[in-house]
């Protein structure tokens, strides 16, 4: 018996990440369609910028509509919507039952960085970035995860810098 | 020995080219070796490194990372029963049985001279058909090149083997962030919502980076993988004996041949080759009860059609311009960011890119099989490397990488949703593969449907006037509608 509840549950998961990521796709290719509507269409003989974000929008739209109904019937076939048992958790219990919490840290980490690069520099926040998310994947110390991040720093130094020629950003310090 | 072949083999044989084929033969090995890292994002990760060193090495850099994966993929799959890449998900079967009996070395030296075999056979191949295949391609116009492109986003949807439907959907994606930017005939700007570095496009660089790159990390930390054990192997286990070498040649000839020819249709080539191949195996041999047991055919043949794929696959690309694997679409990426446009006239505009590529092919697999036998110990403590070190740094490289294309850091951004967007993909079981041909696809299809529109006066059956263009389209319909008849049919006549 736990193991068909199980296999229930998976399966209504599977259901409503179907029924979500269509509504989205549909929901993405009305809002690019309506965008496009800035775009001229022109005529057939010389056809405009707005032609062919036209054709690929309504087909997104269809695809996303037809995979949405594609579930409906699955679901409906299947006849377990009174036993779905889908329960709306808190997102922090979410997070944390499914292991998200560190992708959505990191992710935090990222834009972090990605706004102070500009300010600090590339090198510095490169350097706090690389131990942050060293330490976020598993690593107990501080050492080993300064030293890999000084060494990052100093491999892109001479590789993009000294010999590339590439411009990274330079901060207040470094 | 033929002017052409000559021609590429001493283009190749430049320092600079013979030092990126090296460079990308131990990349690509590394990465065929870590579980995880793919060589689509392992290219995307390059590509920026490669607009540095020019077209040619540049590209020679990236196929060498491309064939080598398929050489390093069966490392881990036979020491550890983790495969590198999906492509060797098959050599864990018998490989890993291998292993596990102390024959590890044996399996992984049979394993490179089958990739080596294989590599150097497809080059041969891809050298006689390519030329053929590019010249009648030359007959080429807007509509046919349209119908091409029609016909390729059909067939590539069943890409990933999963969900065709998801798949379309992620290739119209892929289309909809082609449209971001000055548009291919008018040169309007298009949904760059008054971001300046947007009106060039969405980067390439930035999107394959985020979608192979940080979504691996991301997926990664989700998943929290324990590390993995290896099997050492001993230097006098690292040959294999007479009998071994005897019964993997038929194997290797098959499975050059089959893979090849698997390597000329869209899809994931290389997999169903090295699976097709092992199926053949066990059905023909005389040693059926060793399979799954540590039949070294079931090494063997599966090793040398994934090589031979890969091979193959490069066919439709440098002649046609057609991606029909996410690898080759990466690459046909780089070979855009270059300046270069691959389809008929590759071969007569740019020679030296076109025989250069294809000659660094000879070098690469040579090289490869010089790393493989004697360093295979080595490069398999690779394995060891924890991700809480090499994922900050493969960050680090898909920051640069996104950065460095325009030296704005709206990319990174860009990057940044990307490799979100591509974890939720993974989680939502839609594949960022077909996403990427579609990106790549869509300014080809719009430019082609657009000038055919304008050639032919607005008249909609300018699309199929011509007996090339017309015939295309009717494949491309009887592949979209085909497999759903066929279903159809079936289950009606009960067959």
């Amino acid at each position: 018996m736990p193991r068909l509840a199980l296999s229930k549950s998976t399966k209504n998961m599977v259901t409503h990440k179907e029924i979500a990521s269509s509504l989205l796709f549909i929901l993405f290719g009305v809002g690019y369609l309506a965008y496009n509507r800035n775009y001229p269409i022109d005529t057939w003989n010389n056809p405009g910028p707005g032609v062919f974000p036209l054709i690929v929008g309504g087909m997104l739209i269809l695809l996303a509509a037809g995979q949405l109904m594609q579930t409906l019937r699955k679901h409906r076939d299947r006849d377990d919507r009174k036993s779905a048992g889908f329960r709306f958790k808190s997102a922090k219990t979410f997070l944390r039952e499914s292991g998200k919490i560190k992708p959505v840290i990191l992710v935090g980490v990222f834009v972090i960085y990605l706004l102070i690069v500009k300010g600090v520099g590339f090198f510095i926040s490169n350097f706090i970035f690389v131990v942050i998310s060293s330490r976020l994947m598993g690593a107990r110390d501080w050492v080993r995860p300064s030293a890999l991040a000084l060494g990052i720093c100093l491999f892109c130094y001479l590789l993009f810098e000294v010999w590339l020629k590439l411009s990274l950003p330079r901060g207040l310090l470094f | 020995m033929d002017a052409s072949i000559l021609s590429s083999l001493l283009i190749s044989l430049q320092p600079l080219n013979v030092l990126a084929c090296f460079v990308g033969a131990v990349i690509g090995t590394l990465v065929g070796i870590l579980p995880g890292l793919g060589p689509a994002a392992a290219m995307a990760l390059v590509l920026p490194l490669t607009l540095q060193l020019g077209p040619t090495a540049g590209l020679i850099m990236l196929a060498g990372i491309y064939y080598g994966s398929m050489y390093g993929g069966s490392t881990t799959s036979i020491l550890v029963n983790v495969p590198g890449e999906p492509a060797s998900d098959v050599t864990t079967l018998d490989g890993y049985a291998m292993a596990r009996k102390g024959r590890a070395g044996a399996a992984l030296a049979v394993a490179a001279i089958g990739s080596f075999v294989a590599g150097t056979f497809s080059v041969i191949a891809l050298q006689l058909f390519a030329p053929l295949l590019a010249r009648s391609a030359l007959a080429f116009g807007p509509a046919e090149y349209f119908a091409l492109t029609a016909l390729g986003i059909v067939l590539l949807s069943n890409l990933t083997g999963k969900s065709r439907i998801k798949s379309l959907i992620m290739i119209m994606i892929g289309l909809m962030l082609s449209t971001v930017g000055m548009d291919p005939v008018g040169g309007v700007d298009r949904f760059s919502f008054g971001i300046d570095s947007a009106q060039g496009g969405v980067s390439f660089i930035a999107i394959t980076a985020g979608l192979f790159g940080v979504a691996e990390v991301l997926s990664l930390l989700a998943k929290e993988e324990k590390e993995v054990d290896l099997t050492p192997v001993r230097f006098r286990e690292l040959y294999p004996n007479r009998q071994e070498l005897l019964r993997s040649m038929a194997p290797m000839a098959r499975g050059s041949l089959l893979g090849f020819l698997i390597g000329l249709l869209p899809g994931p080539a290389a997999t169903i080759a090295s699976f097709t191949s092992y199926g053949l195996e066990r059905r023909i041999s005389k040693h059926k009860e060793e399979f799954g047991r540590g039949a070294i055919e079931g090494v063997a043949g599966p090793e040398s059609a994934n090589n031979a794929a890969a091979g193959g696959a490069m066919i439709p690309l440098l002649s046609l311009g057609l991606p029909f694997t996410p690898t080759t679409a990466v690459l046909l990426g780089g070979m855009l960011l270059h300046g270069i446009t691959p389809g008929p006239f590759l071969m007569r505009d740019r020679p030296d890119v076109f025989w250069g590529v294809i000659g660094s092919f000879y070098l690469g697999n040579a090289m490869l099989l010089i790393l493989n036998l004697p360093l295979v110990g080595i490069f398999a403590k690779i394995v060891r490397i924890a991700p809480k070190y090499l994922m900050p740094t493969v960050l680090v490289l898909c920051v640069i990488g996104a950065y460095g294309d325009n030296n704005n850091f709206f990319d990174v951004w860009v990057m940044l949703g990307a490799g979100v967007a591509g974890y939720l993909m993974r989680k939502y079981d839609y594949e960022p593969a077909p996403l990427v041909i579609g990106l790549v696809l869509g300014t080809i299809m719009e430019r082609s449907l657009r000038q055919t529109w304008i050639i032919s006066r607005g008249e909609i059956s300018g699309l199929w006037e011509s007996s090339i263009s017309a015939i295309i389209l009717m494949l491309t319909l009887a592949a979209a509608i085909g497999p759903s008849l066929w279903r159809y049919f079936k289950a009606k006549l009960g067959l």
